[in-house]
């Protein structure tokens, strides 16, 4: 029953955006803010769940030795200037009197930008040809390895164990992809394109579990099931596979982030919208420094700023670690900046060019 | 000529070709298949055409640009043109009046035609293949010999 209404929700809203030319992931969100007093996001579980789990795993799936050492020098020197944002989130954290782990953690949801939907938006909207757009996805990357490390590092629930065995757990499955990798690739290879699709969710979802049960970050299972994945040359196949499924598990997921979000905008509104509005306020400047520093043009800057904008994925497992450690505020920041992040970065995008054209 | 690639993660690849009049062809491959292609006159910011192409338009048009189909004769390329000599690569195509036939069958019905090897998926490549090697389907056979000898050798049955 909630899974119908939940699907058609998500029909009317890529059938209307299709329409107005509009990407259709802040539709999917406005869907579930509307749905909201109908629809239960819990009971559309474990669907939202496993999209966020894939969505992880895909963002993983663009690592993997290639593509890090494919990274350009003015990728990774706009990189560090936007990593600013992560030491400056954090460092105003401090200064709202959170403990170091929560100040860290808020510096994330300031910091990090969503991959999967800039680069879904970057596609959608025909822009992948255009400068600033590599400058965008190659930040994007340098972002995503940074905040794996932090998920890493301050993502566990198990204190100093939890880091411990996750650090362990992430070496051991780096040296089983390099060395068994050749054999494993030559088995899979004559495996089927079904079989594929499950072990490919058994083995995400089953990574994701055992860093969840070691008191690790479930987020960083899956993302580290990804960058195992690409280490075995399955990046091409696995995208082909896995894409559809992701995206309708995906959709699913920002339409439960929507819904879900309802609850989060009672007490303390007014201060948790004026720091997400803040981290926007934050970011900008530092990624049109990022997109200069890249050699950029001003106008191309601008527009790598803009591209920056929509946050999501990695900034919901940061808000969900964040609540359980009792920050309701820095949970709420989270949901509400994916909330009119999304929307007003797909604005952006859409319009950016033309209103930045001859000023 | 120069020529450019670029990673774009979550995206696809970029190759921004750089041709002798001085104007930029910038081509996006899309990992889910689609192409678009751009083209910058000059050095101008924006693209003075654009192109967006599915998968099998885009070999289509590929194929056609690289000369599979015609090949002007007053330039000379030594990979598939060996003076009037042309290389070809032929592929037994399901219901194919040869497959399961000997090759020699085939080569009886187009003289001047040369089989230089022959590619059979999931094996190696069989060089100078015997004339009593059965084809199958989905074999592809390298053919080496004047324009209408291998053109004469395509429409060949057996």
């Amino acid at each position: 029953m909630a899974f119908a209404l939940a699907a058609a929700a998500l029909a009317l809203a890529a059938a209307l955006a299709a329409r107005l030319r509009f990407p259709a992931l802040p539709f999917y969100l406005l869907a579930g803010l509307l749905a909201s007093p109908w629809l239960d996001p819990g009971a559309l579980e474990p669907l939202p769940t496993l999209g966020l789990m894939l969505l992880l795993f895909s963002v993983g799936l663009e690592f993997g030795p290639d593509r890090l050492s494919e990274l350009s020098k003015k990728a990774i020197r706009a990189g560090a200037v936007d990593a600013l944002a992560l030491f400056l989130g954090a460092a105003l954290g401090l200064l709202f009197g959170l403990d170091l782990k929560s100040a860290v953690l808020f510096g994330g949801v300031v910091y990090i930008s969503s991959s999967a939907v800039i680069a879904k938006l970057i596609a959608e909207l025909h822009r992948a040809a255009a400068p600033e757009s590599e400058v965008v996805l190659g930040v994007l990357v340098f972002e995503d390895l940074l905040i794996a490390l932090v998920l890493a590092l301050f993502g566990g629930h198990g204190g100093a164990f939890g880091v411990a065995a996750s650090a362990l757990l992430v070496l051991g499955f780096l040296l089983a992809a390099r060395f068994l990798a050749p054999r494993l690739a030559a088995l899979l290879e004559r495996v089927g394109d079904e079989p594929m699709l499950l072990f490919g969710t058994a083995f995400t979802v089953g990574t994701a579990v055992l860093f969840h049960l070691l008191g690790s970050s479930e987020g960083v299972g899956a993302f580290l099931a990804g960058v195992v994945a690409a280490g075995l040359g399955l990046r091409d196949r696995i995208e082909r596979l896995f894409f559809p499924v992701r995206d309708l598990a995906a959709a699913l997921f920002f339409l439960a982030v929507g819904a879900g979000a309802v609850r989060l905008l009672g007490a303390n509104a007014g201060l948790a919208l004026g720091l997400a509005l803040l981290a926007v306020g934050l970011k900008l400047p530092l990624d049109y420094l990022a997109g200069r520093a890249a050699g950029l043009s001003h106008r191309r800057g601008l527009l790598a700023a803009f591209y920056l904008v929509p946050r999501g994925e990695f900034n919901l497992v940061l808000g969900a670690l964040a609540l359980a450690e009792g920050q309701a505020l820095v949970a709420q920041v989270a949901v509400l900046l994916v909330l009119f992040s999304v929307p007003l970065g797909a604005l952006l995008f859409r319009y950016g060019p033309e209103w930045t054209r001859r000023r | 000529m120069r020529v450019e690639e670029a990673v774009l993660p979550g995206v696809g690849h970029k190759f921004t070709v750089y041709t002798a009049r001085g104007d930029r062809v910038v081509i996006v491959i899309h990992q889910t298949g689609p192409r678009e292609v751009y083209f910058y006159r000059d050095d101008e910011d924006e693209p003075a055409a654009e192109l967006e192409l599915t998968d099998e338009e885009a070999r289509e048009i590929g194929a056609i640009l690289a000369g599979v189909i015609y090949h002007p004769e007053v330039v000379g390329d030594a990979r598939t043109r060996v003076k009037e000599l042309v290389l070809e690569w032929v592929k037994v195509e399901p219901g194919h009046p040869c497959a399961r036939r000997r090759l020699e069958d085939w080569l009886a019905q187009a003289p001047g035609v040369h089989v230089l090897g022959v590619l059979r998926e999931d094996q190696a490549l069989y060089p100078n293949p015997p004339a009593d090697l059965v084809l199958e389907v989905g074999d592809v056979l390298i053919v080496a010999g004047s324009r209408t000898a291998v053109d004469r050798f395509k429409e060949a049955g057996c």
